[in-house]
């Protein structure tokens, strides 16, 4: 055995990557010994250009393009903290609507991820097969928003389309499917042979570490960490709809998998509990004024914790937007699970974080 | 024999980068190529390798880090190669435009063929753009195949023969006469 170390880089172009990050491996033999990660090459200066270039109406709709996946989180967070300024008070509508149309972006990120994760670890029949289920969730959100993946949904003030009882009708029968689908996977990741190979015992984080390296959303959950911000906040009222902090012991892919795979379960329980009792009325309160002060406000996005912190000086423009994004909480946390693990598991330890470098890099 | 002209079209192999998108394009390229609108059954395959790709799909605004690696990717590519721009921000610059760390658009540093607008594409359009850039790719190739022909003499300068700007594709000459 030499003690000869090898460099392997993965990125910033890479097939298992869907957005650029570089991450050198120093691997001795199979095993990897250091990790040095980079992800800045997708920053575009979008808080800048917040506080330069565009109003304070219009930002809800720049900030969504921080990130495709979680860019319901994103508007809505800034949103939020616009309303706290302006000090106007949405109506209960709406408030479900908004939590409706978070929880449908939360299902269809997580079978993404989850999709992908069988894809790098070589499993291609599972990829296609939550691909080609994650349709009918895309499909609802195409008949409730408009658009499939950046919705423009949410304004200033509520929401910007009302829901009708054949959409409600529609989003629960698919909901249903979905449910069934998920089931299936639930049974598939947990008792077939060839994935626990590839997922059980692996990329383990143990529930102190992930304490020590201030992990957060499903890496964290999955170590048994109770950490979910729909559990603290009170602008949304997410108790009333039947939310359940979803975790696990392991700590491995698998933990994480099968987290994901029961918030999908929990938060399609949310969204049938919504459309049964959706109160009547407005959708939409017109706000006025300009925002003035500061605010601060937390959402749990697909990945974990999301702030914004925003300051306003009573003119049109900002003084400051400030995004704080899940993927960057967890970097150290991802360095040091890769830390001992096989070079050959990596791209599939990397797609189970469910990293999003567009909003990392902003 | 193998006859590569004949399956480049029936196969298109697709190279994919993000140069600095939201990702809202990139997942619909993936969902292209799943069950439902299934991009497959066009032969494309999705590879991670620039040196055995024909279509070029970028997405996003180019950021000032990703232009050379767009730009390298580029060129690693063999001719024939099409390049298709995803999406509004890789199109003209889409929110984006004019923030400090982006350069407006995919053609100022490649050039590209075919543009697909929206924010973000539905995959019905990523499927028409594709489909319209193997035509490209089919017209490109044929170009190729065309002999060339010289149409001037070439100039002596300093004892240095120039034969630039001397050549030209027959159908071109043609046109010129």
């Amino acid at each position: 055995m030499s003690k000869k170390t090898i460099n392997i880089p993965l990125g910033s172009q890479h097939i298992s990557l869907l957005e650029p990050v570089r991450f050198k491996f120093e691997c001795e033999n199979e095993k990897i010994i250091t990790v040095d990660s980079d992800v800045g090459f997708v920053h575009r200066g979008i808080e800048r250009a917040c506080t330069t270039k565009f109003k304070f109406d219009a930002i809800g709709y720049v900030v969504a393009r921080v990130c495709g996946l979680c860019a319901i989180t994103h508007s809505l967070s800034y949103t939020a903290a616009i309303e706290k300024l302006l000090g106007g008070e949405i109506t209960a509508k709406s408030k479900y609507l908004r939590i409706l149309l978070l929880e449908l972006d939360r299902i269809h990120s997580h079978m993404l991820c989850l999709s992908h994760t069988c894809e790098n670890a070589g499993f291609e029949a599972m990829f296609m097969r939550i691909m080609g289920d994650r349709e009918l969730v895309m499909e609802i959100q195409e008949l409730l928003t408009g658009n499939r993946i950046q919705f423009d949904y949410i304004s200033i003030g509520g929401v910007n389309r009302d829901i009708s009882s054949e959409i409600s009708k529609k989003i629960i029968a698919n909901l249903y499917e979905v449910k069934q689908r998920a089931l299936g996977y639930m049974d598939e990741f947990t008792n077939n042979w060839s994935l626990s190979l590839k997922f059980k015992g692996i990329g383990a984080l143990s529930l102190d570490d992930a304490y020590m390296l201030n992990a957060i959303g499903p890496l964290a959950r999955a170590s048994g960490l109770n950490i979910d911000v729909r559990n603290e906040i009170e602008y949304l009222p997410f108790d009333e709809v039947g939310f359940k902090m979803q975790t696990h012991r392991d700590g491995d892919i698998n933990a994480r998998n099968l987290v994901r795979l029961n918030e999908i379960i929990n938060s399609i329980e949310m969204c049938n509990n919504i459309l049964e009792g959706l109160p009547e009325g407005a959708i939409f309160t017109k706000l006025k004024g300009k925002p003035k002060g500061e605010a601060v406000i937390r959402f749990e996005a697909p990945r974990g914790e999301l702030m914004y912190y925003v300051k306003g000086n009573g003119t049109a423009m900002l003084e400051r937007v400030r995004i704080k994004t899940p993927t960057f909480s967890c970097i150290p946390a991802f360095s040091h699970i890769f830390v001992g693990e096989n070079y050959a598991d990596a791209p599939a330890i990397l797609a189970s974080f469910d990293p999003c470098l567009s909003c990392t890099a902003k | 024999m193998f006859n590569l002209k004949k399956y480049r079209k029936k196969s298109p192999w697709i190279l994919h980068y993000n140069a600095g998108s939201c990702n809202g394009c990139d997942i619909e390229i993936l969902a292209s190529l799943a069950p439902k609108y299934d991009l497959e059954r066009f032969g494309v395959v999705n590879t991670g390798n620039p040196k055995q790709s024909d279509i070029f799909l970028v997405t996003g605004p180019v950021t000032l880090r990703s232009r050379e690696r767009l730009v390298e990717l580029y060129m690693q590519m063999p001719e024939p190669k099409v390049v298709v721009a995803v999406g509004s921000c890789s199109c003209t610059g889409g929110v984006f435009r004019d923030m400090y760390n982006v350069e407006d658009g995919v053609d100022r540093y490649i050039p590209v063929d075919v543009y697909i607008p929206g924010c973000a594409v539905s995959p019905e359009l990523i499927i028409d753009g594709l489909v319209q850039g193997l035509e490209i790719l089919e017209q490109k190739t044929k170009e190729m195949e065309k002999p060339l022909k010289l149409f001037k003499e070439s100039t002596c300068e300093e004892g240095i023969v120039n034969r630039r700007d001397t050549a030209l594709k027959v159908g071109k000459i043609d046109e010129k006469n």
